[in-house]
């Protein structure tokens, strides 16, 4: 399956590690598709699944992106230098609901609300982690 | 955003100075060479992913070993990598620091060239970085007791380093609305000596 350019959804892109790895990130598994690495160009979704919405819940914050599902893949795109990922979904996040309202920003242009995580290695390949989220549009 | 810098009255391509650097065998001198460019930017700046001619690498692991400029790092699935560290290097470890801060057992990310003997050529390092989801269970003038999943952790509040950030408001050096319960994101550096973290920031929730 390819990334498109479909318009989907904007928002913060946060990032998470997931399979085996050093430190705090050693017991945080594969993800709920059981596939997730950090060293891939992988990422989670809010609406992974209906048990997966109900531990996000981004429509307490506005958001009501659709249903994807483990292996679905989308192109991610850092609003102000236009760096692109293509990421296939692995797991389940961010919890938007814990952030309602939080807005990152870049030329004066703010996007809102956490809408996806991304592996650290995804996460490099369009800005910085010690930035920690990044203003994103996503295209599938 | 750029993806080159003004150098000598030459625009001088990020990816192509790293390259050459690492070929050249540049000795280790920390945050970037490349004049006028800020730390951050530094690593904000991903490499262009439309140059095929020298594709991007992506490294993950715990450095085993270091020689001079390079860092010998065995990845967390079985991969081994050979990290060169250029002029053009910036590195991160809590706050943009030099090469000499990096230890054996430190994990890290690591973006840049893969060179053709094999090597990564990085452009920006990433040390004992982590960035985790947690909940706040005590707060001391020092630290935060937190839990990331089921796993106990100390978040250390580091002087004139740590901030924090509400309902994602402007970044501060004020933790004292910080509250037991809140749920947060805390990101900071491990500390492979005992598993805690040192915090960078931490961004309060609902």
């Amino acid at each position: 399956m390819a990334c498109g350019s479909t318009s989907l959804w904007a928002g913060e892109a946060t990032w998470f590690c997931c399979g085996n790895a050093w430190g705090s990130c050693g017991s945080a598994g594969t993800g709920a598709c059981g596939t997730c690495q950090s060293s891939k160009h992988m990422a989670a979704w809010p609406n992974l699944s209906a048990a997966c919405w109900d531990i996000t819940r981004p429509d307490l914050c506005g958001e009501n992106m659709p249903r994807r599902t483990c292996g679905a893949v989308m192109n991610v795109r850092h609003q102000c230098s236009g760096a692109t990922v293509c990421v296939t979904l692995a797991d389940c996040g961010p919890r938007t609901k814990s952030f309602c309202g939080e807005a990152t920003c870049c030329n004066g242009a703010c996007r809102t609300n956490r809408v996806i995580d991304l592996t650290p290695s995804a996460f490099t390949a369009i800005g910085s982690l010690s930035s920690g989220k990044l203003p994103v549009y996503i295209y599938e | 955003m750029s993806h080159s810098q003004e150098s000598g009255g030459r625009r001088l391509d990020r990816r192509r100075f790293l390259t050459t650097a690492a070929v050249g065998g540049a000795t280790i001198v920390g945050a970037s060479a490349l004049g006028g460019l800020d730390a951050e930017a530094a690593f904000a700046e991903p490499m262009d992913s439309l140059d095929t001619a020298i594709p991007a690498a992506f490294a993950e692991g715990r450095v085993v070993a270091m020689n001079r400029n390079v860092l010998d790092v065995a990845g967390s699935h079985g991969e081994r990598y050979l990290i060169q560290l250029t002029n053009a290097t910036s590195i991160w470890k809590l706050r943009t620091t030099t090469a000499e801060s990096i230890e054996v057992g430190d994990g890290l990310y690591a973006r840049g060239a893969a060179m053709p003997d094999g090597t990564i050529a990085a452009d920006a390092v990433w040390v004992n970085i982590v960035n985790v989801y947690v909940t706040i269970r005590g707060i001391a003038k020092d630290r935060l007791h937190l839990t990331h999943g089921n796993e106990e952790l100390v978040g250390h509040i580091v002087p004139d380093t740590t901030t924090a950030s509400y309902l994602g408001g402007a970044l501060t050096a004020d933790l004292s609305r910080t509250r037991i319960g809140q749920e947060a994101q805390v990101l900071g550096a491990w500390r492979p000596a005992d598993g805690n973290i040192d915090i960078a920031r931490v961004s309060l929730g609902h």
